[in-house]
């Protein structure tokens, strides 16, 4: 029976933070990470990053030791990284903010628009479809969180938390905050630009939807690894023909409709930024899909069919 | 500090004489660029020029805005596209500059001259105006003389010691310069709603510009000593750095 030795070394310092012997080649980065849990009760396997080069990229949880380029007596690095934090719970407290946020301006509470103005509600039915698109949205993601998403990374750095719940909560309460005024306006094409907008919202929001179903489909089995997403009987996917991420791709629809729907400023920089930040995710995702797959679909593109 | 992009002469500009950038290419515009803007860098010059002779033409430096304004505006946007170029693609590893400092520092020199001076008329005859010019003036002419300099690997003593020391004095007399003058425009936006849109209007938005200023303001208090405490910072480890240097030879 050839057991191996695993040497754990602080990543900057090189001191040897721990030494364990009699581990079994077939062991997991998961059950070594658990090891060093016991001998480092605060530092949790979560925030653990096992490496085997100082500057490397961590080692996943199901990498087995014998399968590493480590003799019988493995040299592993260590770095903290931070307190950490579920990808569920962020997204619940991301999610549930704006949801609440909303109501607040939605139903005028005391002091958000002046005393005389409290607890009033607009004479305008553009702005109720609003709240309850708004909600609607959020909602949706928050069922996602709980029932459909599957990550493929358990946690983040806790202090993500902080930028991303300001980043959220604060544009939700702006965007509320002009949509919901005693002074706003409704938009210049009346019906017909509210109820383009309604549909284009549904279409967006069940595409949405479609996609993150399709995407959690692939990693039902509970697997990890990644594959090529395609397009399924719905017709929806079918958007994956063209792009690699179409769930951004409709997510942008969501809130372009939505500052059609409002005509609103905030909503429309809101929708920028969002656009910006999920071109930048898609190319990413493209990225990591073209270098995994040698097959992969070379006439996708990465959120906007033929051009981006 | 004229822009990069603009090759050869200006003919909206009336201080002529000045030197045409030869641009030999991408990879040459490092070397190329500074020394033909000769090491006491000409649009500063040409500023400082018109500040002395405005001066001595009327006795006293009230209105000396007027007299640089032209020359001012044109090369604090140029600098724009200039700072970009040479601090992201062509200097770095041969000066040592942040990009987010620097890029925050034109910025806030943009937004100066053409958001407050420029638009609010009222201001352009305080004397704030005045200090935070001739504080950019002396900073900009310092520090090009030293990029110069750099990169023709002959960097005389006194002009890093002087980039590294003269901010000492210059940053707060340019800071104060520009919080005086932001301030002094306050009640003109106030009064004139300048740059404002209140609702209700098609596009459900507001904007108050007076509040802006005040929350710019406000911004100075955590940027300026962070700034302030970096260059710092830089100078212990340069002109230290140069003792010991000197020490061994």
């Amino acid at each position: 029976f050839v057991s191996s030795q695993v040497e754990i070394l602080d990543w900057e310092t090189k001191k040897q933070l721990c030494f364990l012997d009699k581990v079994e080649p077939s062991a997991t980065i998961r059950e070594i990470r658990l090891m060093f849990h016991k001998l480092y009760p605060r530092w949790y396997p979560a925030r653990q990053s096992i490496k085997l080069d100082p500057k490397g990229k961590s080692l996943r949880d199901e990498e087995i030791l014998q399968h590493l380029p480590v003799g019988t007596t493995a040299t592993l690095y260590f770095k903290d990284l931070g307190p950490q934090i579920g990808w569920t719970t962020v997204f619940l407290i991301e999610y549930t903010g704006p949801l609440f946020i909303y109501f607040l301006f939605y139903f005028r509470i005391t002091f958000v628009y002046g005393l005389d103005e409290r607890f009033t509600s607009s004479p305008h039915p553009v702005v109720n479809l609003a709240c309850i698109c708004h909600s609607f949205h959020y909602i949706k993601r928050l069922i996602e969180t709980v029932f459909v998403h599957r990550f493929s990374r358990g946690t983040m750095p806790l202090r993500n938390i902080v930028k991303n719940c300001l980043y959220y909560w604060g544009f939700a309460a702006w965007l509320a905050y002009y949509i919901n005024h005693p002074l706003y306006t409704p938009p210049s094409y009346g019906k017909k630009q509210i109820n383009f907008a309604v549909i284009m919202f549904l279409l967006c929001e069940a595409g949405n939807f479609s996609i993150h179903v399709a995407l959690s489909d692939l990693r039902r089995n509970g697997s990890k690894t990644r594959k090529i997403p395609y397009p399924t009987k719905n017709p929806f996917t079918w958007l994956f023909f063209f792009v690699s991420c179409p769930n951004y791709t409709y997510e942008v629809g969501t809130w372009i409709s939505f500052t059609i729907m409002t005509q609103c400023v905030p909503v429309g920089l809101f929708t920028l930024l969002c656009f910006i930040q999920m071109t930048i995710w898609a190319k990413d995702k493209h990225c990591t899909y073209l270098r995994e797959f040698k097959d992969y679909p070379s006439h996708r593109m990465p959120i906007i069919p033929f051009l981006l | 500090m004229a822009a990069a992009g603009s090759g050869g002469s200006r003919a909206d500009n009336g201080y002529g004489g000045q030197q045409a950038r030869r641009r030999k290419g991408p990879g040459a515009l490092a070397t190329g660029y500074l020394p033909s803007r000769c090491p006491v860098s000409p649009p500063w010059l040409v500023i400082a020029v018109g500040l002395v002779r405005a001066y001595l033409a009327k006795g006293s430096y009230h209105s000396l805005y007027y007299s640089i304004e032209k020359p001012l505006k044109f090369f604090q946007t140029g600098a724009l596209l200039e700072e970009y170029l040479l601090i992201a693609k062509y200097l770095p590893g041969i000066v040592p500059s942040s990009v987010v400092l620097t890029a925050f520092q034109v910025m806030s020199r943009v937004f100066l001259t053409w958001a407050v001076t420029h638009s609010v008329k009222e201001v352009q005859t305080e004397d704030s105006v005045l200090l935070f010019v001739v504080a950019w003036t002396i900073t900009e002419i310092i520090r090009y003389s030293f990029y110069t300099f750099s990169l023709l690997n002959h960097l005389p003593y006194l002009i890093k010691w002087a980039r590294y020391t003269l901010f000492i004095v210059l940053y707060p007399m340019g800071v104060s310069g520009e919080l005086l003058t932001i301030y002094a425009a306050l009640p003109f936006v106030r009064q004139s709603g300048l740059y404002s849109i209140s609702l209700p209007n098609k596009y459900n938005f507001s904007f108050d510009y007076y509040t802006f200023l005040i929350l710019v303001m406000i911004s100075y208090i955590p940027i300026f000593p962070q700034l302030y405490f970096h260059m710092l910072h830089q100078r212990r480890k340069v002109l230290s750095h140069t003792e010991e240097h000197k020490k061994s030879e």
